[in-house]
């Protein structure tokens, strides 16, 4: 029954320089339901919904909105077929505040001057109904990335739109914000509205979809009924081989301490108080610690003052023996820290740079790729050809790619193999693995574990319970900018993790006792 | 698949290129209307117009009228115009270059016209104070040159300075410094022993340097009386020195990384200050020497008064750098495009009834649909899109055929 469609994609080709980004791809969208987009990075899942929304036209295919041809040449066609998306990295204007940005296009005006009211009610109402909290006033630039989320997701509810299409919208959500989520999710589903759904996780797939579309490099490889399919069939469609989901690795076997914090105060720039509260802990070498806890409990800040990007209060930092406390960030560097960051766009990248460029980042003023100031281009794109092959980066032309055009988890796959070849005494890795697909981030962890193997100290920042109780090797949890307790991944449980981190619980002493 | 997807889609160079010669052409189409409108409302004949059009187009190769043939006009090679157009390329691309690489680093240098008065208040007082008799008068010249520079230099640090440590937009200091700068030249001169006291009625210019032997070396280049010396070769040296820095320095890396991404330069350890502040400086420097090479020439006099009107070479410095795209090398032609333009105009106001007021104007519209070329490289875009389509449509057929085959 062809009326049963809202949306049917029919047969969509999308040409790139270099690379066939959809190739021939059919995707139907029942009314009402919640629909699956998966496939590796960069098979071409936001180049697909890009073209739904507007933003690429298709080299061929037709588009149709309940079972009619339409022509969607920009987003504000989509807008006006009820059509919106929540993009892979949000599209905020970054000086501008949450509502202003949430009202953007759409300003409700008499006579031209602005009802900023009834927006800030309707608004107000809307963060309320769906459990998605954030701070109306507070400008974009100085929130966190699950807050950006946040203003992504009402601007769409805002806009009364029917189909909506979420693009790995939980990539950057903590686990209780991914259940209501999902709980909202469904809801809109139950309203009648339809969604298109991006995601990494299949325990999300599982939850909350009724049917799975996979692609891969570009290709069309069917579409499953979630009912009656199972994660591992998912990755295998996704991947073509069987994906290990838990991480393997050795018991760590700790030495020397290479990083020790004491006493780290770092003022916050959305409130008086402090972000971090006199924050004191160890990292040795052999060891992957992991700082757990909810987004905006001051792990953001925490990271930015051990990396030198914001200065700190209070406190003292320690890189093997050498007290870094004030630092430039390229001291630090040298000093032996490497640093995968939480925001990819903002920190990670320069994306007007081409691949190559941006996968020297720090090094270009090494002798190997400079020689009396100039800059080496073959040492480079040596080193480029090199990393792209064993980190498995796809992108349309190899190393001149600006990075721009590359999909969100190659993007990211490009910094991870960045720093880690760093070969840094000390690796941050905030959310190493966010937006990565089973098959890299089973590659990323065992990378990430080889370097603790190897006699690195590894720090992960992340809000992936399953990366936290896999990876590490001890976990400290960050709860209003105070660590509250240290765990043990092996004696601990995922609820009474969450307890910790929800502020339920603390044993400060032990980690007293610990440093 | 491959092959194709590539020779369909123009690389980026040749998109800016075709994109900056249709700017000018609009740009051209409308100076030309513009010429008839003017035409109609002073009630000249409309001959006179297409007279006009064909000056502006004609430019240097204009070589005056045949008066033995009812006063055509006539074109050919003109020598001394095409000098004359070197040599006022030669500040121009200097001032393109300034805006160009400040650009790069993402600031924007309205700055260039105080940067370009340093530049020349300081040459001239250098070339003009140190005797020649004691000092031979190439290394007056060098000294002058690198004053005018250290000059400018400091000049385009001071909004850098600013942008740099606390944060304040360099547009607004860049002018507040402009205005210091018209007003401090105005100062120094005043009274000074540099004014033109010789000539009558000329004390509102300065000395020419020539009046001490300081001018730069022609090195033939003054072919039929023209003004073009081996300034204009400096300033070539200067693009291609900007364009190899940009492009194949690790400074011009850290540069261009600060100016795409100031966050992801800090991140990486660069010191994005440090670079602000160079970067205006040596944009500061690039303007000043442009001033150095124009008023060295000897030849040439300044108005000192400049405490009311900023030069408009400094301005004209950011048409030039948009025009070329910001590239250095572009820089080169743009500026050469500009002088062209403006000996158009002194030539429409010498041989036609419009008066350098209106030429000015025609050339200013010129120049302001020049500068569309962004615009325009956009729009190529969003055309080479539908031309591929049809390719691959039918390419997709031929496939479909080979394969029922
Ligand atoms: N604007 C663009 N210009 C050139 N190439 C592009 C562009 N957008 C995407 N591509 C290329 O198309 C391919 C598909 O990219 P896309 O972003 O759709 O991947 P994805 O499935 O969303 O991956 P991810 O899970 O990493 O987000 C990639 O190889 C990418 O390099
Ligand atoms: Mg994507």
């Amino acid at each position: 029954m062809a009326d049963n469609y809202v949306v049917e994609m029919l047969n969509i080709t999308k040409v790139f320089p270099g690379i066939v980004a959809n190739d021939n791809i059919t995707l139907q969208l029942k009314r009402g339901e919640i629909h699956a987009l998966l496939g590796e990075n960069g098979a071409g899942k936001s180049t697909l919904m890009s073209v739904l929304f507007g933003l690429y036209q298709p080299e061929q295919g037709e588009i149709r909105i309940d079972g009619k041809r339409v022509e969607i040449r920009d987003p504000n066609d989509a807008n006006t077929l009820h059509i919106g998306m929540v993009h892979q990295h949000f599209k905020l204007v970054e000086c501008f505040t949450v509502l202003d940005n949430i009202i953007l296009g759409v300003e409700p005006n008499k006579l031209g001057f602005l009802q900023k009211k009834e927006a800030r009610k309707k608004v107000v109402a809307l963060s309320e109904k769906y459990g998605l909290l954030v701070d109306p006033d507070a400008l974009v630039e100085d929130i966190t990335v699950g807050m950006q989320q946040r203003t992504e997701i009402l601007k769409m509810l805002y806009r009364d739109n029917e189909i909506l299409i979420f693009d790995e919208p939980t990539a950057v959500l903590t686990p209780q914000e991914i259940h209501e989520l999902m709980q909202i999710m469904k809801s809109l589903a139950a309203e009648g509205k339809s969604i298109l759904f991006i995601t990494h996780k299949l325990n999300e797939i599982m939850e909350v979809c009724d049917r799975c579309s996979v692609l891969r490099k570009g290709k069309y490889i069917g579409t499953v009924d979630i009912a009656g399919t199972s994660k591992e069939e998912l990755s295998r469609m996704m991947v073509g081989r069987d994906v290990k989901f838990a991480v393997d690795k050795a018991p760590a076997q700790p030495k020397e301490t290479v990083l020790k914090v004491s006493g780290l105060t770092v003022p916050s720039k959305l409130h008086h108080n402090n972000a971090v509260k006199d924050v004191s802990f160890e990292v040795r070498r052999g060891e992957i610690v992991c700082i757990a806890g909810i987004d905006g409990n001051g792990q953001t800040e925490f990271v930015y003052a051990l990396s030198g990007l914001e200065k700190a209060s209070a406190g003292k930092i320690e890189l093997c023996g050498r007290d870094i406390s004030r630092s430039t960030i390229r001291q630090r560097a040298e000093a032996g820290m490497s640093h995968i960051p939480e925001d990819r766009h903002k920190h990670g990248l320069v994306l007007d740079f081409p691949l190559e460029d941006n996968l020297v980042l720090q090094r270009y003023m090494d002798p190997r790729f400079q020689k009396g100031g100039f800059i080496q281009r073959e040492p480079i794109r040596a080193y480029a050809e090199d990393l792209i092959g064993r980190f498995d980066i796809r992108s349309g032309q190899g190393p001149v790619t600006p990075v721009r055009s590359m999909s969100g988890g190659n993007q990211q796959k490009a910094i991870i193999a960045r720093e880690i070849d760093l070969n840094a005494d000390l690796l941050i890795a905030v959310q190493p693995t966010r937006g990565l697909d089973v098959g890299a981030i089973e590659y990323i962890h065992s990378q990430i574990v080889g370097q603790r193997d190897l006699g690195k100290a590894v720090l992960l920042v992340s809000l992936e319970l399953d990366e936290v109780m896999n990876l590490s090797d001890r976990i400290l949890v960050m709860y209003e900018g105070e660590i509250v307790g240290e765990l043990d991944p092996k004696t601990t449980t995922v609820e009474e993790l969450g307890l910790y981190m929800a502020g339920a619980k603390r044993n400060k002493g032990k980690e007293a006792s610990a440093s | 698949m491959k092959k194709d997807t590539a020779r369909t889609l123009w690389n980026d160079g040749t998109k800016t290129v075709v994109a900056s010669l249709l700017s000018i052409l609009m740009g051209v189409i409308f100076g030309g209307v513009l010429l008839f409108v003017v035409a109609l409302c002073l009630k000249m004949p409309l001959s006179s117009a297409w007279e006009g059009f064909r000056i502006v187009l004609g430019g240097v190769f204009n070589t005056g009228r045949n008066y033995d043939a009812g006063s055509a006009l006539t074109f050919g090679i003109n020598a001394r115009l095409i000098g004359d157009m070197l040599f006022r390329a030669t500040p121009l691309i200097m001032t393109g270059l300034s805006v160009a690489l400040a650009y790069k680093t993402g600031l924007f240098n309205i700055g260039a016209p105080g940067q370009y008065l340093m530049g020349t208040a300081m040459s001239i007082i250098v070339a003009l104070a140190i005797d020649t008799s004691v000092v031979p008068a190439f290394l007056v010249w060098i000294l002058a040159f690198l004053a005018a520079i250290a000059a400018g230099a400091l000049w385009g640090c001071i909004p850098g300075l600013f942008k740099a440590y606390l944060n304040v937009n360099e547009v607004i200091t860049s002018i507040m410094t402009n205005w210091i700068a018209a007003n401090l030249v105005t100062l120094l001169f005043d009274g000074s022993r540099f004014i033109n006291n010789v000539d009558f009625g000329k004390t509102g210019y300065t000395l020419k340097t020539a009046t001490n032997g300081v001018a730069t070396a022609k090195l033939g280049l003054d072919f039929g009386g023209g003004n073009a010396n081996a300034g204009f070769l400096i300033a070539i040296v200067f693009a291609a020195a900007a364009y190899i820095v940009i492009n194949k320095t690790t400074f011009g890396y850290e540069l261009r990384a600060c100016g795409s991404n100031k966050n992801a330069a800090r991140y990486a350890g660069m010191n994005e200050k440090r670079n602000i502040v160079l970067s205006m400086a040596i944009a500061g420097g690039l303007s000043a020497a442009g001033a150095a090479l124009y008023f060295l020439q000897g030849d040439v006099e300044f108005y000192w008064h400049t405490s009311m009107a900023l030069p408009a070479t400094g301005f004209n410095g950011i048409p030039v750098a948009l025009l070329a795209s910001c590239s250095p090398i572009g820089c080169i032609f743009s500026g050469m495009f500009m002088a062209y333009l403006t000996i158009s105009g002194s030539q429409l106001s010498t041989f036609t009834a419009y008066n350098e007021y209106i030429a000015n104007i025609i050339i200013a519209v010129i120049v302001y649909l020049s500068a569309f070329t962004l615009f325009f490289k956009g729009l190529m875009s969003a055309k080479k899109k539908t031309i591929t389509v049809k390719s691959e449509d039918a390419k997709s057929k031929a496939g479909e055929e080979m394969k029922r085959k």
